[in-house]
């Protein structure tokens, strides 16, 4: 019964361009909530979540912090920001599509 | 006595900003400085093609309406203005707001001009001293886009500004700074830091980094909560409280709409930011991946932590190209099954558009209210009840008359289509793609300038 959790029940973010380059910045919660992010958006399960949107590679960095990863993820513009022909040619809303992620069970 | 702070407010985020909260800041912020960041990686190439038009502009037109509304307070109450609105122009930039202070009825203001960033004329004999200027995303040569640039500009830091502070200047105009310098720029003026005290820099570049993009980090596209965020209509800007260690408050135009707390200041933190820890500016390798942000009060948020290293010895260049053109258009299918008739829609385009000898390099089909942001991760709609749909083709073409065929194209759909369409439309003006190439020089090839207009 029930929706699975999903990354935004845990946590918020922003995206944006550099380039052909976006980056995902995920802001948790809390603490408990920034220990689950660290251990379910792994590199792997990121790149797969995005799958052809994302033609190069995904990175991840950690802000212990403020609680937060960032994912930069290459070739992920459609050329980028300036010749794309995408709505979202800057990526502003990329960072929603990680926060629809469910949590694996 | 309480120890000593300047008070930095961010006025303007990127072309086209309002003017509003700079005005306000300057009237309520208790700032000490207005710094404007007018400039986004594309404006430099619009910019450039407007001063080939005219050698009169280049600049951000905007920049006049921030000046008359905010430059007489500024100039009563010694708030100085830092800016990078002279974009491809900052000369012209600088000449317009002295007249404009004239007519305001403005005496004794100095206004500065910063030049140096911008190497279009000398790209050639760079190009010969080996700078190859490889495209750092592609690596490609720029032999591939030699004769189409529009612009080439350099990510200059502060020191054109500190230099200018330290003259006098209660203006200063700048081109291609980074908007990092903006506020680093007043702060090494301020405090007399080193330009190798790499902590401290690295500590105020996390600090502009926080209020550099305006609203954003007042509650501005707040993901954690928008609806809790009051007065989005009128958000007050972000201003930063800095301290002689680099470390700040955040807070923001008293009596303004919005909200500064440890969730909207973060958002900001990873905005456009990619390996935390090399932040690369002109300035500084900042590195953040310490940071902290502590709520001290209301709309008061404490942010400290980070660091930096030796600045990096290549400093990045914005270079445009022209990129072609794009054609294209919009219309909408109605229930029943609207969507199988976009899709027999789209094949009676590309039909069309194949018999009229179309060329294009890339293509796009989104469906707007339904994948248009995620594409390919959204499955198909397969609802035949759904009451519309909304269908988004763009192609970018090499040239403007293949370009122009995808709406000359598109309009018999009008009569001749399938049944239930709506929002055809009338011919949209063609847009001229300029792309970026981005790649480094070494920074001992660059040196910026400063001069003086009095008023």
């Amino acid at each position: 019964m029930g929706t699975r959790l999903r990354i935004a029940d845990l946590a918020h973010g922003r995206s944006g361009d550099k380039g052909d380059t976006c980056n995902v910045g995920i802001v948790a919660y809390d603490d408990a909530g920034y220990a689950v992010l660290r251990r379910v958006l792994t590199e792997e399960r990121v790149s797969q979540h995005y799958g052809d949107l994302v033609k190069g590679t995904v990175t991840r960095y950690e802000l212990p912090g403020i609680r937060a990863l960032n994912f930069v993820l290459t070739g992920a513009l459609d050329g980028g920001g300036t010749r794309s022909l995408r709505s979202d040619h800057l990526g502003k809303v990329m960072y929603a599509w990680l926060l629809r992620m469910e949590l694996p069970s | 006595m309480a120890p000593r702070t300047v008070r930095l407010g961010a006025g303007m985020a990127f072309w086209g900003d309002s003017v509003q909260p700079a005005i306000e800041m300057a009237e309520r912020g208790e700032i000490d400085y207005l710094c404007c960041d007018h400039l986004a990686e594309l404006t430099m190439s619009i910019l450039s093609k407007q001063r080939a038009k005219d050698p009169g502009f280049g600049y951000t037109r905007d920049v006049l309406d921030l000046m008359r509304g905010a430059l007489p307070t500024c100039v009563a109450r010694g708030v100085k203005i830092v800016t990078n609105a002279g974009g491809a122009n900052p000369q012209a930039c600088a000449e317009r707001i002295a007249e404009l202070a004239k007519e305001l009825g403005l005496g004794g203001v100095r206004i500065a001009v910063v030049t140096g960033d911008d190497i279009r004329d000398d790209i050639d004999r760079l190009l010969e001293l080996g700078v190859p200027f490889t495209n750092l995303d592609t690596g490609q040569p720029l032999a591939q886009v030699r004769k189409r640039l529009t612009h080439a500009a350099v990510y200059t830091g502060s020191e054109g500004i500190v230099a200018a502070l330290r003259r006098g200047a209660d203006v200063v105009v700048c081109g291609r700074v980074t908007d990092i310098a903006l506020y680093l720029g007043p702060l090494i003026h301020e405090f007399g830091w080193a330009t190798d005290d790499w902590q401290r820099l690295g500590m105020a570049t996390a600090v502009a980094h926080a209020i550099e993009c305006g609203g954003q980090a007042t509650g501005g596209l707040y993901a954690g909560g928008w609806q809790d965020v009051p007065g989005l209509e009128s958000l007050g800007y972000p201003i930063a409280e800095v301290s002689e260690d680099g470390t700040a408050i955040i807070t923001k135009t008293p009596g303004s709409g919005g909200r500064v707390d440890v969730g909207t200041v973060s958002e900001q933190m990873v905005y456009e930011i990619l390996d935390p820890a090399n932040y690369l500016t002109a300035d500084v390798t900042a590195d953040f991946a310490g940071l902290t942000l502590e709520q001290v009060g209301p709309d008061r948020v404490r942010i400290a932590g980070a660091t930096g290293r030796q600045r990096p010895d290549t400093l990045k260049v914005n270079m445009g190209y022209r990129a072609g053109f794009v054609g294209e258009v919009v219309f909408t299918y109605t229930w029943p099954d609207a969507y199988a008739k976009a899709q027999r829609g789209l094949r009676f385009l590309r039909d069309r558009l194949r018999r009229a000898g179309f060329e294009c390099e890339d293509d796009i089909v989104e469906y707007l209210g339904h994948n248009s942001m995620w594409g390919g991760r959204i499955p198909e709609p397969d609802d035949p009840e759904l009451p519309e749909i909304v269908v988004r083709y763009a192609a970018r073409c090499a040239d403007a008359d293949q370009a122009r065929k995808v709406f000359t194209e598109c309009v018999p759909l009008y009569n001749n289509g399938p049944a239930g369409v709506a929002g055809v439309g009338t011919r949209p003006p063609l847009k001229e793609l300029f792309a970026v190439w981005p790649c480094l020089v070494p920074r001992e090839y660059v040196e910026q300038s400063v001069e003086l207009l009095e008023v």
